[in-house]
């Protein structure tokens, strides 16, 4: 049954300490990963579980010690999490170089939460040119000596099969993402859970379970506001309450911890560490991801133009420089190819949704009246 | 077919009567609005002024900040879409419409033919809104409705550069202690609003004909403020409190109209 499989990405979405604990009681080591993206292939190839640390939806208080309130609020959420013990347990944390407040995570972490090594994974700005990928490759190094340091041994040829791993899970998520845009029954919360369990099982465990989900899949729903959402984080229960209270489907997502994770495939060559560095390389159409033609805009317009999106909802989480940016890019592109797009701005301490609710409710009277 | 159009602010509550989508029967309005006795109030008074009775009404929608709260009407719909739809309603050449209410300021823009094309709400902040000259009206001892003929005696409006209510609040006693006349100080305090207001319109695209809406659209200094930042004219007119209400009303005509038409 659809429900059940369902269940059990809810289970493991809203619960990532339990499912943590289970790995941990198995004798597995946890490596936690912060956003955007890290080499889970390589963490996974050296023994280690790798688990999602995109924080949560909470007060903050002690973060603020390290932090100033204008900052963003999901790497402020990391570490408030990180200082109260809730990734206790948890053998290090990979926090990427790829913008500047992840950069202060970085050296906070190492002060605030001295039970849990830091790892840093500096990513060069010129990722595609050949000094740029070796750049990223002898990153990739230093995070192999500190897993290393660890307890974790580094061994190309099981890189080699974690990355089969990890590409045929992005391939099962790619065709999810394409299943999904055909069944509006699936509500953007349950969508939401698939994508957000990822995070918190292994890739082998969640590809099995995306696979059962695809194979029990039903018959289409009735049709709905078809949108494609745009963002850094869209897990806010509020926020995807409020898509589905007023009939949006999401189509698509453009979305750093949806489907930007799973576009793109480690290629199979000799040195899988390479291979490694060249994904890095090859991936694109994400803010934090510098391309100086920023075609990650004319995307979002073909993306809603192929999958029949009435609109485009941009999920801005406040003070994210890289999204702000990129906004006004959108929003004018949106605008030539007369496609409607609203915005909403949300973050890890709202409580309140009722300016989301009203912006929404707006939106789908625009595109329905 | 009769429809009643309730819209419940943060501050006030607006109810309008309409009969056929086309003609204001009546209308009221209390201050009070979400989470106070204005709703009942604005209604009550709504009745006392017709021989129309609530069991006559065909449809009631709500709208505004309290719309979620409210139980007595068939549905409910946001503020921008009747604030759009009431606003063309009055004038049916606009374009753009600023309403700047108790709580919060929108802009709607709409195309040639009336549909809303596109919106943009200032987000939970009172510098640019009705609370912002509540704040100062209340420093300088001075009802909100004063603060209009006493912008029009500046002679030299001062420059309320803070753009957060708080800090405009110690910006304008430090300018009172300063020795700044209170009309120089009502003017800058106006054209603060116009100043917040005004990048908000720039953003969603300002076409005319602009019309302005909301308790604040009374005040006449924040509107020639306003005109004057956006280099265009900005229409006004008596009933743009009830916009929202009128919208309300008309929506629920068109669902009624729309009922009919698939039967």
């Amino acid at each position: 049954m659809v429900q059940d499989v369902m269940k059990k990405f809810h289970e493991a979405a809203v619960s990532p300490r339990a499912q943590m604990d289970k790995y941990m009681a198995e004798g597995k080591k946890i490596v936690l990963t912060a956003p955007v993206y890290t080499p889970e292939e390589l963490i996974h190839s050296m023994g280690f579980v790798p688990m999602g640390a995109w924080g949560a939806d909470m007060e903050l208080n002690r973060s603020k010690e390290y932090f100033p309130a204008f900052l963003c609020s999901i790497v402020q959420s990391i570490l408030e999490l990180g200082i109260k013990g809730a990734y206790k347990g948890a053998s290090a944390i990979v926090i990427p170089s790829l913008c500047d407040t992840l950069k202060t995570l970085g050296e906070n972490w190492k002060y605030a939460v001295d039970d849990i090594k830091f790892i840093p994974m500096t990513y060069p700005q010129n990722r595609k040119p050949d000094y740029g990928i070796a750049f990223t490759k002898a990153g990739y190094e230093r995070v192999i000596r500190d897993l290393e340091a660890l307890g974790g041994k580094y061994d190309p040829a099981a890189l080699a099969e974690s990355i089969k791993v990890y590409n045929r899970h992005n391939a099962v998520m790619r065709q999810l993402d394409e299943t999904l845009a055909a069944h509006p029954e699936i509500t953007a919360a349950e969508r939401s859970d698939i994508f957000k369990s990822a995070y918190f099982m292994t890739k082998e465990e969640h590809t099995a379970l995306v696979e059962e989900f695809l194979s029990e899949l039903g018959e289409a729903g009735e049709e709905k506001i078809g949108i494609v959402v745009s963002g850094i984080l869209t897990d806010a229960p509020q926020l995807n309450e409020i898509f589905d209270e007023f009939g949006m489907h999401i189509v698509a997502d453009d979305v750093a911890a949806q489907s930007r994770q799973y576009r793109t495939d480690a290629p199979e060559m000799d040195d899988p560490l390479q291979a490694l560095a060249v994904k890095f390389a090859n991936m694109d159409n994400c803010s934090v991801l510098y391309n100086v033609k920023k075609p990650r805009v004319q995307w979002i317009v073909d993306t809603a133009k192929a999958r029949n999106a009435k609109g485009v909802v941009v999920v801005m989480t406040k003070f994210c420089d890289p999204e702000e940016f990129d906004y006004v890019m959108i929003k004018k592109a949106c605008e030539k190819a007369d496609l409607p797009l609203a915005l909403v701005e949300v973050d890890r301490q709202m409580v309140h949704f009722e300016q989301v609710r009203t912006n929404l409710e707006t939106f789908r009277d625009m595109l329905t009246m | 077919m009769i429809t009643l159009g309730i819209d419940i602010g943060s501050t006030t509550s607006k109810c309008v009567l309409m009969k056929d989508g086309s003609e204001i029967l009546t209308y009221s309005l209390r201050i009070g609005g979400l989470g106070t006795e204005g709703p009942e109030e604005a209604l009550e008074e709504l009745w006392n002024k017709t021989e129309y009775t609530p069991d006559q009404v065909d449809r009631t929608i709500v709208t505004g900040y309290g719309r979620n709260k409210y139980e007595g009407a068939d549905g409910e719909v946001s503020e921008l879409t009747c604030h759009a739809l009431g606003g063309r309603f009055v004038f049916p050449e606009m374009r753009t419409l600023i309403d700047i209410g108790g709580q919060d300021a929108k802009i709607i823009s709409l195309s040639d033919s009336g549909r809303m094309s596109n919106f943009v709400m200032n987000d939970k902040c009172a510098a640019g809104t009705g609370r912002f000259l509540d704040v100062m009206a209340n420093i300088l001892r001075m009802d909100i409705d004063e603060l209009d003929e006493c912008a029009a005696k500046s002679e030299n409006p001062a420059s309320i550069s803070s753009t957060c209510t708080v800090f405009a609040e110690s910006e304008v006693i430090s300018q009172l202690a300063n020795g700044v006349s209170r009309p120089d100080l009502v003017a800058g305090i106006c054209e603060s609003v116009a100043s917040r207001v005004s990048a908000l319109a720039r953003r969603a695209g300002v076409v005319p004909q602009v019309c302005m809406s909301g308790g604040v659209a009374k005040n006449n200094a924040v509107r020639n403020a306003l005109a004057k930042s956006l280099e265009t004219e900005i229409d006004t007119d008596p009933m743009a409190q009830y916009f929202g209400a009128i919208g309300a009303a008309l929506y629920g005509y068109r669902q009624l109209q729309k009922n009919k038409d698939n039967k």
